[in-house]
């Protein structure tokens, strides 16, 4: 179909977000974007899903740490932050979730608040808690595996 | 702002770890509220010093009769800065509101526990802060999720009649489960509070530590009367 005029096209806002969780957990775009759309369905209802759109238009995950860029229509900015807040596990993985930023266009978005990674996580021996782990440790922060979980640490903790 | 948090052993991450979060996420502070049988150890000089995060030491006490939590309120009233009370069954939320040496009232609405004006009376008396915890909205689903709604909107109706003191938390027991200030002020648009009023509780954490030291300080004797500079060591 022929593309609309300016005016008549919709006007989009893009967020970029930090994701986070275990150093073991898979998270793939597909499962994200589900996760997404069912937060801001359970939040928004159907109608106010749907004003927002919720799509994942870029995505990345690797090691724990990832961001997305969602796209949301302008004026819903709110609604989408809130529904995004509400995305508290994915596959099984907790997941930390935080708005960095928002554009008006994805490459704007992409160089403003995306591509921040460069950290590289390296799996280290440390004494945590008077007993030898394994920890993920990246950035200053340590995710050090337990017998059975992980615990969240920074290298203020390790010894 | 600050958020009121659960660290390792009573959560999954270290307070350092949440503080680092809490940094990164815009917040200025985090109140670390574990029960007295998981005491965290951390430095919280150390911690602030690094991340730039005010830590203050609370606790809360969880006990299933007022009599045990009296005990316990009392044991620890000296040695932290906040002291809160879990709440949920009637006698819990009667005896927090009732005491004047408990700060916070944390989630009134769990475990089938209910709220209203004679509480809310008594709140603004003794200064008990009461908590909505948001913790249900963001990661309970379905009709847990629906009741939670309601229970909290109740809450707030009650309590924004009475001008009765609160505080607003996401309840967080690690890095992971923590939420920006923003994204809870546009949850809490959503389900009918305004942004306003999500910040103020969220602020509220941070006046009443500030209150609590000050209180807690050597140089305070009785309201009013503090240590001046012509005190004289005897």
């Amino acid at each position: 179909m022929k593309h609309l005029p300016k005016h008549l096209r919709p006007r989009w806002r893009y967020l970029a977000v930090g994701i986070e969780s275990w150093p073991d957990a898979k998270i793939g775009r597909r499962a994200f974007q589900r996760e997404v759309w069912y937060a801001g369905q359970n939040l928004l209802g159907d109608p106010g899903s749907a004003d927002a759109d919720l799509t994942v238009v870029r995505f990345a995950f690797e090691d724990g740490t990832g961001e997305a860029l969602v796209k949301v229509r302008h004026g819903e900015l709110e609604a989408a932050r809130a529904a995004i807040a509400c995305v508290d596990e994915i596959d099984g993985s907790p997941v930390g979730i935080f708005v960095r930023g928002i554009s008006g266009t994805i490459r704007a978005a992409e160089e403003k608040y995306l591509g921040r990674g460069g950290q590289v996580s390296e799996e280290r021996n440390v004494v945590f808690g008077n007993e030898e782990r394994v920890a993920v440790v990246r950035d200053g922060s340590a995710d050090v595996r337990l017998d059975d979980a992980f615990a969240g640490a920074t290298d203020l903790d390790l010894a | 702002m600050y958020e009121a948090v659960h660290a390792r052993p009573d959560g999954d991450s270290t307070v350092a770890r949440v503080a680092k979060t809490a940094a990164d996420y815009g917040f200025d502070g985090v109140v670390v509220l574990n029960s007295p049988g998981t005491h965290a150890t951390y430095d919280a000089t150390t911690v602030r010093d690094e991340y730039g995060v005010d830590v203050v030491d609370g606790v809360e006490v969880r006990a299933d009769t007022k009599r045990e939590a009296s005990g316990s309120v009392g044991n620890v009233r000296s040695t932290h800065t906040v002291v809160a009370v879990a709440g949920g069954t009637p006698a819990l939320n009667r005896f927090a509101v009732e005491n004047d040496k408990v700060d916070v009232l944390t989630h009134p609405m769990a475990r089938g526990g209910d709220f209203n004006h004679v509480l809310a009376r008594a709140a603004v008396e003794n200064g008990v802060r009461i908590e909505f915890d948001l913790s249900g909205v963001l990661r309970q689903s379905g009709g847990r999720r629906v009741r939670t709604i309601q229970s909290l909107r109740k809450l707030r109706e009650i309590v924004d009649y009475y001008d009765t003191p609160y505080v607003v938390s996401a309840d967080p027991a690690s890095h992971l489960e923590m939420r920006a200030p923003r994204e809870l002020c546009a949850l809490g648009e959503q389900i009918g509070f305004s942004s306003e009023w999500i910040e103020s509780g969220l602020r509220e954490w941070g006046r009443l530590a500030e209150r609590n030291r000050r209180v807690l300080s050597e140089s305070f004797i009785e309201p009013g009367v503090e240590r001046g500079r012509y005190e004289k060591e005897r």
